[in-house]
């Protein structure tokens, strides 16, 4: 499939009605709060929600086992897509998610370990999670064990020279146990990727980082879960191209900077969200 | 000191397979025997330092030890976001150990000159902050590292340091107390600053007849005052020396010190490089004469006060 038409499928693809209350939930939280990354967050969901249910074991993550899988949130500005999704699987305890960015509250607008255990490791700077990432895969490495490390990092945050000087130790160890997923959305915070500034083919620089590459829809939950469930083929890292739609599902959301973050959103603009989502 | 500090690292990750050695591009000899012997705890990574602190954070993360080696700028000026969010925000053990502390790198200019290196790290929340001062002090401190689950950032000296400090130490991050029991005269320092301190107690009894005591923090952390407090408060003047720039070091340190316990602060002089990029060459040895930080220029400090 052509690049462009990958796109295009990611943005007439229909939601099943689980990603629908999913958003509808990750709206109602963003109320409370009064702020947030919908756009970012909303091109992860499909994204976050395959992983943590179809890929790793929630069971080992409930019990904060050794043996767990490891995903870590390197676009740190996309929690309300985790938060809503480990909410919805029971792994925040109890944790009150209603209580979003107030004082006391466990969640704020990036997410943190310190307040939320599930959440494997604090982020919000960009290009820090994949170096993380290398570490614990090899660690399981080293220490002969089977989990796998999931990173998943915005188009925007391609731009961090460190996300390069990770990608290239992780081919260096050869750690097979790693996969990157990048939300292609194609879009940042002052406008399209391709302004901003232009990565050329994402394929062909992962490939020559030394990683086998996959190109998907991120919103089709069977394309992700296959990219992801895909025995690694040996020691190669693996990058999954998840192209995604910013804001995806809201019609004014979708592919628009002006909701990339909102500082103050009224429950007007929320009631405004709501009513497209259920169009 | 480096050598004995990186042999101490290879000595505990013979007996503890937590601990990791990780370093950037720093010469074919570097551990050499480390990684011969024991290459599961050993990485040689590119050039490359801000990935390698998110690195050694994601090893410790899953229980290792990581002491990582790098140029003393790179981490504190390159580095220092994935420090405080990777490492120090998260609690982790990871430690620093950083060659060229203060002007060891002079003739290599301003870029490799750690003049503000205790300063940035002491802004970190959790961070323990060391500048020992000789090879027995390196030593003692490395192998405490081993049970300390807060991060840490060590100073490195040039190496070849004279040995002032016992061989055993029980305590070495404690303050160390040198010269007269109840001087009327104090200085301050840390890291390799003692040994210009201890040249200038022997100048000052030999020639000026003066009672000098010299205190030496190898730890830049916590200042333990109760070691030093009867002697701050019985000296007529109180001299912090520093190879550092004035804000943000020991003098800084000290200050808050006294603030906090309602000493005098009027007895303390301050001595440090300036507050600027220094664009001399020549050596450590060089800059230190040329700030009064050597050992002539403490005596000519104490003979003006």
């Amino acid at each position: 499939m052509e690049h462009g038409s990958i796109h295009e499928h990611a943005l007439t693809i229909p939601l099943s009605e689980r990603s629908r209350c999913l958003r509808e939930r990750l709206l109602s939280v963003t109320e409370i709060g009064g702020r947030g990354h919908i756009g970012p967050a909303l091109s992860i969901l499909e994204i976050v929600d395959v992983t943590y249910r179809k890929i790793m074991n929630s069971a080992l993550i409930k019990d904060q086992s050794p043996n767990r899988d490891r995903f870590l949130l390197s676009k740190g500005h996309g929690c309300l897509g985790l938060y809503v999704v480990l909410e919805d699987l029971g792994l925040l305890g109890n944790l009150d998610l209603d209580s979003y960015c107030q004082y006391e509250s466990a969640f704020g607008g990036h997410p943190e370990s310190a307040t939320v255990p599930t959440i494997e490791f604090s982020t919000g700077s960009l290009g820090h999670g994949l170096s993380v990432g290398v570490g614990m895969a090899k660690a399981a490495k080293i220490k002969h064990e089977s989990w796998r490390v999931f990173v998943l990092i915005g188009d925007g945050e391609l731009n961090e020279g460190s996300i390069w000087e990770a990608a290239a130790h992780a081919s260096k160890h050869k750690l097979g146990n790693l996969t990157v997923i990048v939300d292609f959305n194609n879009m940042q915070a002052s406008g399209p990727v391709s302004e901003v500034l232009d990565m050329g083919s994402l394929q062909k620089k992962w490939e020559a980082f030394g990683f086998e590459t996959i190109e998907i829809n991120g919103h089709d939950e069977r394309a992700i879960e296959e990219s992801l469930m895909k025995p690694s083929t040996g020691s190669k890292p693996r990058c999954v191209i998840a192209y995604t739609v910013k804001g995806k599902g809201i019609a004014q959301a979708e592919n628009s900077s002006v909701w990339h973050h909102k500082a103050k959103i009224s429950s007007e603009e929320i009631e405004s969200l709501r009513a497209e989502l259920h169009k | 000191m480096r050598q004995t500090g990186l042999k101490t690292v290879y000595e505990l990750a013979k007996k503890d397979s937590r601990v990791v050695f990780v370093g950037s591009d720093l010469g074919a000899g570097t551990l050499k025997d480390m990684k011969e012997e024991l290459p599961e705890q050993f990485f040689m990574e590119g050039i490359s330092e801000q990935h390698l602190i998110g690195f050694a954070a994601g090893l410790a993360k899953e229980g290792f030890i990581p002491y990582v080696n790098t140029i003393a700028n790179f981490f504190t000026r390159r580095a220092f976001e994935q420090i405080a969010m990777d490492i120090a925000l998260h609690d982790l053990p990871v430690r620093l150990l950083a060659s060229g502390g203060g002007m060891v790198y002079a003739p290599l200019g301003p870029t490799h000159t750690a003049i503000e290196d205790l300063s940035l790290m002491s802004t970190i929340p959790k961070m323990r902050v060391f500048a020992p001062g000789d090879a027995n002090e390196m030593r003692a401190l490395i192998h405490t590292s081993l049970s300390d689950p807060r991060p840490w950032y060590v100073r490195f000296g040039k190496g070849g340091e004279p040995i002032f400090s016992q061989e055993a130490q029980e305590t070495p991050a404690a303050p160390k107390v040198f010269g007269h029991t109840k001087g009327e005269i104090l200085i301050l320092s840390t890291g390799i600053l003692i040994h210009e301190s201890l040249s200038a107690i022997e100048i000052l009894n030999e020639n000026d007849g003066l009672d000098v005591t010299a205190v030496h923090f190898p730890e830049f952390t916590d200042l333990h005052e109760s070691i030093w407090s009867e002697l701050y408060k019985e000296a007529r003047v109180v001299i912090v020396a520093e190879e550092h720039v004035p804000s943000g070091g020991l003098f800084s340190k000290v200050l808050r010190t006294a603030w906090q316990e309602k000493w005098d602060v009027e007895k303390l002089v301050h001595k440090s490089l300036p507050f600027r990029y220094l664009h001399n060459y020549g050596s450590q040895k060089d800059h230190l004469k040329a700030n009064g930080l050597d050992a002539i220029g403490l005596v000519e400090c104490v003979r003006a006060n």
